[in-house]
């Protein structure tokens, strides 16, 4: 379902990433084993998969952005056609 | 774009209001001072509420006034032990007169003792009280100017003092108070029935503050109502129990049925609360706020879920506890195993991350023993905290000959992509998955180590520990701005310098610190973040001007052990770099 754009909850918590983007990221730096980045992956899998799935494939993301993951490019999965 | 523009926007908001707070820190002081003032000149010409006999723990509230004017002097009870001095007022059992011997208001050696409980004559009134309410609606109990008598000398660690009032209808009343070595004082409330008929009557205790204190205002530090009551922490502004209070049409703004617990008022460091001395026991608990003649009183009082009987011949009572002192958390804890207050400790704001700061702080108390210096035991701490998290962001380089080998493959990928970034850093990407080498930590560690970091800095920020200790040089006290002044040069111009022109020493080296510790990081591909990054140390700078010296102190050691583990993981970037180089040339 791509009709993300009008999911609110997917709003506010994209909210909150473009909030650590400018407020906490500066501070920690970008330390981000990945392309894209988990903040930006973060942002385009809530647009592409809504509230629910979209904060499920962050959370795996962030999960795997740690030293024994060998990282790369790893874009978000495209969302599926109904 | 009109995204991007939008942003900018709210990031230009929040550097303004950052601004603004820091700006008006001092003004809303001067705010706060006034008000302050205009109470202290009102309070003796507002007259007191009369005694409100109604039953129902409301009624409590407003009992605290005179019947009328006393005509001769209140008799006081001597209150003396190593750790607190002060008085009681016989004349409606009120504590109201307390200081702490250990600690002064400021770090000059002659400077007054720091008062936790005062008169309702004085400006900062705030006392405890002990009474009781007539639920049968007959019973004679005493009143806020009933002279109570008491037996003996001073009430002291060594001897408790019982207050006894007869009523001279066939009841006796009685208060008996024992105090311990530090800030508890026991107070066990007795009705002795000798009369034919039965007698019911609500005991209650409260504390009572008939002023606004003066708040620090900080967003991460809780003062006013708190209290853990039915097993949960309830924390109320003194602002917000305002318009409660307002909203319930004078009623309680919080009112509290339940086993055990504890309320009362918190400052920064001190503390006056109640607590049921059973702790098992139904009570009932309530914070609340009335206006009298303009003025805020603030209150929280606990008393028996229901009246008590005392049949004929028989005795009904009420125990409570009174904590008046700072704020120690070893002191807190040993009441909570001791006396069984439920969760005592909690007085002491350690936030969210209760199960890491509580540690923390024992940790920092610990160094703090041990070097005698709570500025580097801060220091050390800090340390110790990077150590323990260095693995994780020191996982990364492990091979060198890999590293020299992708050398040329880099040099050329780089070549190929020279006008698209985003392709280039993509492909990077690919090569390190593929080579098996990645320069990055990874997100996940780095934001592991958020709450541990803001954790030390919440425990610096609550600990009564950093509370007039000394660090190297003109720090005389952590938990005070440093006094330096840039805008004065530092001292070198006898100017006063106006509040908002206060650019400490040790401000300016934090930002120096940031400074450095952001050139060191990558900058974001955002433009907007990237103006942004720029401009923050710029901004904290100043926001931290005003924050307690110890903050910017850890705050800056924070810093500078961040560049020098990125200085250090860097090492063998710039190696391979170099190679890189060589081997270009060649």
């Amino acid at each position: 379902m791509s009709a993300a754009s009008v999911d609110p909850v997917a709003e506010a918590l994209k909210l909150g990433i473009r909030a650590y983007q400018f407020t906490l990221r500066p501070f920690i730096g970008a330390h981000c084993r990945f392309h894209p980045h988990c903040s930006a992956y973060g942002l385009e899998a809530l647009s592409e998969h809504g509230a629910l799935r979209g904060t499920a494939l962050t959370a795996r993301r962030v999960l795997r952005c740690n030293p024994w993951n060998p990282g790369g490019y790893d874009p978000v999965p495209p969302a599926k056609k109904t | 774009m009109d995204n991007k523009r939008l942003l900018a926007a709210i990031a230009i908001s929040i550097g303004i209001l950052l601004m603004f707070d820091v700006f008006n820190r001092p003004a809303r002081e001067a705010q706060r001072q006034a008000a302050q003032n205009v109470q202290q000149s009102q309070t003796s010409s507002v007259p007191l509420p009369q005694a409100n006999t109604a039953l129902n723990p409301a009624g409590v509230a407003s009992t605290g006034g005179n019947d009328g004017a006393p005509i001769t002097p209140a008799p006081r009870l001597r209150i003396e032990s190593p750790r607190v001095e002060g008085s009681l007022n016989l004349r409606g059992a009120r504590l109201d007169d307390l200081v702490l011997r250990d600690y002064r208001e400021t770090i000059q050696p002659n400077s007054p003792n720091v008062r936790v409980l005062a008169p309702r004559e004085d400006p900062a009134a705030y006392f405890a009280q002990w009474g009781w309410t007539a639920a049968d609606g007959r019973t004679a109990v005493p009143g806020p100017s009933t002279d109570w008598t008491a037996e003996g000398g001073s009430l002291t660690p060594a001897t408790p003092v019982t207050l006894r009032w007869d009523n001279g209808a066939g009841q006796r009343f009685e208060i008996a108070l024992s105090l311990d070595a530090n800030f508890m004082v026991t107070a066990e409330q007795r009705v002795v029935n000798t009369g034919a008929e039965p007698v019911q009557v609500l005991p209650w205790a409260r504390v009572r503050r008939e002023h606004t204190p003066v708040v620090a205002g900080y967003y991460i530090l809780h003062e006013g109502f708190v209290g853990v009551l039915d097993g949960r922490l309830r924390e109320t502004k003194y602002a917000d129990a305002k318009t409660e209070a307002a909203r319930r049409n004078g009623g309680p703004a919080l009112e509290q049925e339940g086993a055990g617990g504890w309320a009362g008022f918190t400052d920064k460091y001190w503390l006056a609360a109640l607590a049921p001395v059973d702790q098992a026991g139904r009570d009932r608990a309530a914070f609340r706020h009335t206006s009298e003649g303009g003025q805020d009183r603030w209150q929280v009082d606990f008393s028996p879920t229901s009246a008590v009987t005392a049949e004929p011949g028989a005795t009904a009572g009420f125990a409570t506890r009174l904590f008046a002192g700072a704020k120690e958390v070893h002191l807190l804890d040993s009441y909570t195993s001791n006396l069984g207050i439920t969760d005592f400790d909690k007085a002491i704001d350690f936030g969210w991350f209760y199960y890491i700061t509580k540690p923390f702080f024992y940790g920092l108390d610990w160094l703090y023993k041990l070097t005698g210096n709570f500025g580097v035991a801060i220091l050390i701490f800090t340390i110790a905290l990077k150590i323990l998290f260095f693995p994780l962001a020191n996982k990364s380089y492990k091979s060198m000959a890999r590293m020299k080998t992708l050398g040329p493959k880099m040099q050329e990928l780089k070549e190929r992509n020279k006008d698209d970034p985003a392709k280039m850093q993509q492909e990077m990407m690919t090569l390190y998955k593929t080579e098996k080498i990645n320069p990055a930590a990874g997100c996940l560690p780095i934001l592991l180590q958020i709450p541990v970091f803001f954790s030390l800095y919440k425990v610096l920020f609550v600990t009564i520990e950093m509370r007039h200790a000394p660090f190297f040089g003109w720090i005389r006290d952590l938990s005070a701005p440093d006094p330096t002044n840039l805008f004065t040069l530092f001292g070198l111009i006898p100017w006063d310098a106006p509040a908002f022109l206060h650019m400490p020493a040790w401000a300016i080296i934090m930002g120096i610190t940031m400074f450095i510790q952001f050139k060191l990081n990558p900058t974001p591909p955002d433009p907007i973040q990237a103006k942004l990054f720029a401009f923050m140390p710029i901004i904290f700078t100043f926001m931290l001007a005003s924050f307690p010296a110890g903050l910017v102190i850890y705050w800056s050691w924070n810093n500078l052990l961040s560049v020098a583990q990125q200085y250090y993981i860097g090492r063998e970037d710039r190696i391979a770099r170099a190679n890189e180089k060589a081997l270009a040339r060649t």
